[in-house]
């Protein structure tokens, strides 16, 4: 971003903005950050940091557009800059890195329908969560972004700051990974696939 | 809903652009600006079975997606120790 000083904001429109765009999204962001850090307690920080740091660079927000958007993109950030860093999770693969390797933007669209539509709908909410949590972060991401908040294909590549080609794969990629995950949980509930015919 | 009503009989079984149909099913799925988006739509799961089988399943995933999956109570004293620090900080 240019250094080029922006318009100021008074401290009530600042109050005015935090209040009334800001703060009614803190439902959505908590469960984001919960959906990325599975902890409560890393959840509130990684969710405290982006208000904070929102508040600090409120004057580089136009008003007027999409704030949900703009602290959902702070938030990625400080779980990308300061969380992944910390956790003692061990490494794992850079899902960005791999798609750019392969070129990803052309992605595979054979059909894989072995999975049925009656044994999706009957699915608990705990198997679709767990299924969920179960996909790599990037893939995770994606999901939540789209099918939980519901952002367009444009702003998830603001958010995630990759090109909207990136974005289209990675979802495609990332809803048939928790089809296989859904499958399995389909083939213990019982249901035939279309394997098994 | 109308498309039901079609009889399988009458979609093709195999459809030769596969990736286009997909694609432009998603984005209608996920809710993008597809100029005349309905009527494509019908036009794809009434002709093509590939299509229309997958758009179905698609359909549904991103319906138990958006309905089912668990969600977390934001913790009480978030918004207010948040205020908090910010008037602090002033």
């Amino acid at each position: 971003m240019s250094e080029v000083q922006r318009k100021k904001y008074t401290e009530q429109e600042k109050n005015n903005i935090f209040g009334q765009e800001f703060m009614p999204n803190i439902d959505s962001m908590y469960n984001f950050a919960y959906r990325l850090t599975f902890d409560e307690d890393d959840a509130k920080d990684l969710v405290q940091d982006t208000y904070l740091k929102a508040f600090r660079f409120i004057n580089s927000f136009e008003q007027g557009t999409n704030a949900k958007a703009w602290l959902f993109r702070i938030l990625k950030n400080s779980f990308i800059n300061d969380y992944r860093k910390k956790s003692k999770q061990p490494a794992k693969i850079d899902y960005q890195e791999v798609e750019t390797y392969y070129n990803s933007d052309d992605v595979d669209y054979t059909s894989t329908t072995d999975l049925r539509v009656d044994a999706v709908k009957d699915m608990l909410g705990d198997e679709i969560s767990n299924a969920l949590n179960s996909l790599a972060v990037d893939f995770r991401t994606v999901i939540i972004l789209c099918d939980l908040e519901g952002f367009t294909y444009e702003e998830m590549a603001k958010i995630l700051d990759i090109p909207i080609g990136t974005v289209r794969s990675r979802l495609h990629r990332a809803r048939n990974l928790l089809k296989d995950q859904l499958r399995s949980y389909a083939s213990t509930m019982g249901y035939q696939t279309d394997d098994e015919e | 809903m109308d498309d039901k009503s079609a009889s399988t009989g009458d979609r093709k079984l195999s459809c030769n652009d596969v990736s286009k149909c997909f694609q432009l099913l998603e984005s209608i799925l996920d809710g993008e600006n597809i100029p005349n988006s309905q009527e494509a739509l019908k036009e794809k799961l009434a002709k093509c079975e590939p299509c229309f089988k997958h758009f179905h399943l698609e359909q549904a995933i991103r319906d138990v997606l958006k309905t089912k999956c668990t969600k977390q109570a934001v913790p009480p004293e978030l918004e207010a120790n948040i205020r908090q620090i910010i008037q602090e900080k002033k």
